[in-house]
């Protein structure tokens, strides 16, 4: 298939699915004192894998514009009301892709599978940290509470998006996995 | 027992909610309300002054009125949030420290203390949340999915020449809004095949969750990765070639209405720019005291 037609389909359905995990709250897992830990960048991270820097960033683009429109429209929280201005919720999400991608191409060298791990941790982390970044820059939270917040769900979301990308990533690209037999 | 209809997704938004309707603002040129709307955020981001805010909420509710929406439509959607509100600027009142140096203390008790500064960011957060809210709300009842792909498409087009893919980016947009429904419906039947096998998508916290939502993630990316395969497939059949020397079935017109619009709201973004600039809420605080 033509590289430019599929670059343009899996950003559409990538996109798709971060606004799925967003508006169905499918994408929101609970988490200690009322916090939940999200997955909806991991389409970000899984399509800048896939197809490079750039459909990552466009997938980026529209879970950044979706992230807005929720908190605008349908918040679930106090946080949720953050990211109704741009420079919250879209620009730090614009790197979350062409980050995840020069990662992966800098340890594929080696191998793959931490490759992918690689990719999925550096992508979820550029998107805390960006975020908490403006949110502290903007004063909207002193520094010490971010510092609590990067620690308590930095690190678990990036555990999650890791472990998501290996698996979605591998079975795609039947990449053979130590593991053995069915994953349900 | 599962209930009947665990497995059927909700989205639930309520934006986006296009309200058809005849009004002039209806009539707009999806670019000309574009261009507005990104005005009217970037201007409400980079202010500092209430005043400002003010005018541009003025305005809003004003072309509200144009249209003939129902006022309490578009006010109904900032109820749920006021709590949230709140809590977001007693921590701007409160918790901020940096808006306490250099500032006249306004009410002090025990560890709380209420600046000028702290009250005026506290103001501004909650005044701007709300023209954003209205200006999504106004943008999205008078301009249907279609075209405001179709306005993004012709605005972004100049920038096709320095390489910019402007139909493409359009298409991704359309792709992604035209897939949703599919994958809801493919990720509901998922949902029930894999709880007809055991699994188990319910409560719990954390990792625990999240490994009983993996049996579902994994084939839900899968099979929209097979999709985006087929349609990719489909598409090059039909000798789809991208955005190179393409002709439209909708053109826009840029019309004497659209022309009054833009140059009423530019004098009208300036103006607010200019207050801003001279930082208008200093002045008028000066005054009053």
């Amino acid at each position: 298939v033509n590289e430019r037609i599929r670059k343009i389909v899996i950003a559409g359905v990538m996109g798709a699915i971060s606004i799925f995990l967003g508006a169905t709250h499918l994408g929101f897992i609970p988490w200690v004192a009322g916090a939940a830990l999200t997955v909806m960048h991991v389409p970000v991270i899984i399509g800048a894998v896939l197809e490079g820097p750039v459909v990552g960033a466009v997938i980026g683009l529209i879970f950044g514009a979706f992230s807005l429109i929720q908190g605008a429209v349908a918040p679930t929280g106090p946080a949720d009301v953050w990211f109704v201005n741009p420079l919250v919720s879209i620009v730090p999400r614009l790197a979350i892709g062409p980050i995840a991608w020069l990662l992966y191409r800098a340890v594929k060298r080696f191998k793959e599978i931490p490759a992918l791990a690689v990719a999925g941790i550096g992508g979820s982390l550029t998107n805390t940290v960006l975020v908490l970044g403006v949110l502290g820059l903007y004063r909207f939270l002193p520094w010490e509470l971010i510092g609590t917040i990067a620690a308590t769900n930095g690190g678990p979301e990036a555990a999650l998006a890791a472990l998501l990308t290996v698996a979605v990533v591998a079975a795609w690209k039947g990449i053979e996995t130590r593991r053995k037999g069915s994953s349900i | 027992m599962p209930k009947k209809g665990e497995f059927e997704l909700v989205v639930k938004l309520s934006i986006g909610h296009y309200i058809p309707g005849n009004s002039v603002i209806h009539h707009l040129d999806p670019r000309v309300k574009l261009l507005m709307g990104l005005t009217i955020i970037i201007l409400s981001i980079a202010t500092n002054s209430l005043f400002a805010l003010f005018i541009l909420f003025l305005f809003l509710v004003g072309s509200l009125i144009a249209t003939k929406v129902d006022l309490r439509i578009a006010f109904r959607a900032l109820k749920p949030m006021i709590p949230f509100l709140l809590i977001l600027a007693l921590i701007q009142m409160f918790a901020i420290r940096q808006f306490h140096d250099n500032a006249s203390v306004i009410w002090e008790w025990r560890v709380l203390r209420l600046t000028d500064k702290s009250l005026h960011a506290a103001l501004l957060l909650i005044w701007r949340f709300i023209v954003i809210v209205i200006g999504l709300s106004l943008f999205s009842f008078t301009t249907s999915s279609n075209q405001l792909i179709h306005g993004i498409e012709h605005l972004l087009r100049p920038l096709q020449r320095i390489g910019l893919p402007a139909h493409e980016f359009a298409m991704v947009m359309h792709i992604s809004i035209r897939f949703l429904p599919i994958l809801i419906s493919e990720t509901e039947r998922l949902m029930m095949a894999q709880a007809s096998r055991g699994a188990d998508f319910g409560k719990g916290r954390g990792f625990r969750r999240f490994r009983k939502l993996i049996p579902l993630f994994v084939p839900m990316f899968i099979i929209s990765l097979r999709h985006a395969q087929n349609l990719a497939e489909a598409m090059e059949a039909r000798c789809y070639m991208g955005g190179a020397d393409r002709t439209h079935l909708v053109r826009l017109h840029i019309e004497a209405h659209d022309w009054a619009a833009a140059s009423g709201f530019a004098l009208l973004a300036g103006a607010v720019a200019f207050l801003s600039f001279i930082h208008i809420d200093k002045i008028v605080l000066n005054s009053i005291i």
